[in-house]
């Protein structure tokens, strides 16, 4: 017994430092003081960003044949209706709707309206989303850009101790993401040649942020469709944007021609 | 308590905090299937030749690419390569997830990355060890260190063999370093892949992969045994000489898209590119 009691030690010893370290947290708010979704932001996505369009090139810079719906998980309806799109109908704002507004060659601006919703402007389309932390009702019509319900997903706190990174507010722990839920569309396409979304669609997106090692600093988007009428299953794209300096370019065309 | 008995506490608990910092703030570990909702011409099939769009190349990649013929991917030398992790996570193939932690400690010593097709096994370190010397042996899978940044993986990877960015003849020099990230969003898993190559990019390129967590996962071996599948000249190498691709302008007249477009560059990637052709 005597040879087991070293062994014990370390084990209790172990485990009571694993019991500090899993039970770390941040520090809570100061009482009656609830954070706002600007206080709250593990990272700032605000700024101006440009797509880069390196991936699926030939469905997003150009306008890809009628019938041309490769990799989109399309059922038997939806194939027969991005059949019926009419080519004359290129540039059309349905194409530049919620669930496929990132997918186009686009710039974007991001800035918080107040301390609960940020707003996101494309010069592609001339297209405005508002993501809403705080509790909207849900409009009463409709719309292509839908409502977008926000939330701040925050990384686990570090046991070692929290890794800092610098943000619009100041040092906040490294990671977390956005996450961003949209209902409440109108019917719209996933490509510019009529590839269909229901207004059934449910929209989710994860917005993070990240630098790259030559200091670059980029906005992934990974997109997810969930369309029961038109979809066999999810539809899981992911876009990423390279920030911009001042003075970057913003050329706005509105979309309802060729744009 | 006597003092033998209050230093291996203090030891023990020493431990348990040095170990702490690499304990991973994210499981990865499992079967992930790829998915190909992007991109799907270029990881399924395979790509055209002469399809560089979007992709920030030099002069000297193109010139390379331009040479390339399909062919050689039937000679013995070439049958067994598996991607370089450059590619790989774009090609095809389940991946397997894995950790190796000391028994002891449970400390994370490395992450395992297996791709199906041709084996592609990548190590990453997690402990904290830093590079080889520039010296060391270049491998398919380079030499991968890892970090939690929050909760994404994050992984540096040097000392490659020469590769490629895509599979029709665009290269990558054995001087490319890569930086690639693992987000994870439920059973939804986002790799980002920021590739760096002095020779043949002229900026980082930057790409992301979609994975969805597959519960009941399995893979399958892949052996491979080179056989000569076309009797050649000895010394003979497929290739064409500057100039001399017959089919270089294939996919964009099938497309109907100019030459500034297939011949890619940095410039090709951006929104008023995409202006420029209408």
């Amino acid at each position: 017994m005597t040879t087991l009691r070293p062994t014990f030690a370390l084990m209790a010893a172990a485990a009571i430092a694993g019991a500090h370290l899993g039970a770390a947290q941040p520090p809570p708010p100061p009482p009656g003081v609830p954070q706002t979704a600007l206080q709250a932001a593990p990272i700032d996505l605000t700024g101006q960003w440009v797509a880069i369009v390196n991936e699926d090139w030939r469905w997003r810079m150009v306008t890809p044949p009628k019938g041309d719906v490769a990799s989109v998980p399309l059922n038997d309806e939806g194939r027969r209706v991005a059949e019926q799109w009419n080519p004359t109908t290129d540039g059309a704002c349905e194409a530049y709707g919620a669930a496929a507004l990132l997918r186009m060659p686009t710039r974007l601006r991001i800035r918080w309206q107040g301390d609960e919703r940020l707003v996101l402007e494309t010069d592609a389309g001339r297209q405005t989303r508002s993501l809403e932390f705080g509790t909207v009702s849900p409009p009463a019509q409709r719309s292509l850009q839908g409502h977008s319900v926000a939330k701040w997903v925050n990384p686990p706190p570090p046991p070692g101790g929290p890794g800092l990174v610098g943000s619009a507010g100041g040092t906040r722990r490294a990671g977390g993401y956005l996450e961003v839920k949209t209902t409440q569309l109108t019917p719209g396409w996933l490509r510019r040649n009529g590839v269909p979304y229901s207004e059934d669609a449910v929209v989710t997106e994860y917005f993070a942020r990240f630098q790259a090692p030559n200091g670059d600093e980029w906005l992934m988007v990974t997109t997810i469709v969930d369309d029961v009428r038109y979809l066999t299953q999810r539809f899981i794209t992911s876009s990423h944007f390279r920030r911009e300096g001042e003075g970057g370019r913003w050329n706005p065309r509105d979309c309802g021609a060729a744009s | 308590m006597n003092r033998p008995r209050i230093a291996l506490a203090a030891l023990a608990a020493f431990l348990t905090c040095v170990a702490a910092p690499a304990a991973a703030q994210l499981n990865l570990v499992g079967y992930w299937n790829p998915l190909f909702h992007e991109d799907v011409d270029e990881r399924i099939p395979g790509p055209s030749i002469g399809d560089y769009m979007g992709l920030p190349i030099t002069d000297a990649a193109r010139l390379r690419a331009e040479a390339w013929d399909a062919s050689l991917l039937s000679m013995p030398e070439h049958q067994c390569k598996p991607h370089p992790s450059t590619y790989g996570f774009r090609g095809v193939g389940v991946l397997r997830i894995w950790e190796d932690r000391d028994e002891d400690t449970q400390q994370l010593i490395k992450i395992h990355t297996h791709i199906a097709w041709q084996e592609q096994h990548r190590e990453i370190w997690m402990d904290g060890r830093p590079h080889p010397p520039e010296y060391a042996l270049h491998t398919w899978q380079g030499f991968s260190t890892g970090a939690w940044e929050g909760d994404v993986l994050v992984v540096k990877t040097t000392h490659l063999k020469a590769g490629w960015m895509r599979r029709n003849g665009l290269p990558l020099s054995d001087r490319a370093t890569m930086t690639d990230r693992f987000h994870r969003y439920g059973d939804v898993m986002t790799h980002v892949m920021i590739v760096e190559d002095p020779v043949y990019l002229t900026e980082p390129l930057v790409k992301t992969n979609g994975f969805l967590l597959s519960p009941n996962g399995s893979m399958t071996p892949y052996p491979c045994d080179p056989v000569v599948e076309v009797v050649r000249d000895p010394g003979f190498v497929p290739h064409y000489l500057p100039g001399q691709n017959p089919f270089l302008a294939e996919f964009g007249e099938a497309h109907h898209l100019p030459p500034e477009a297939t011949r890619g560059g940095a410039a090709t990637a951006l929104p008023e590119f995409a202006e420029k052709l209408r």
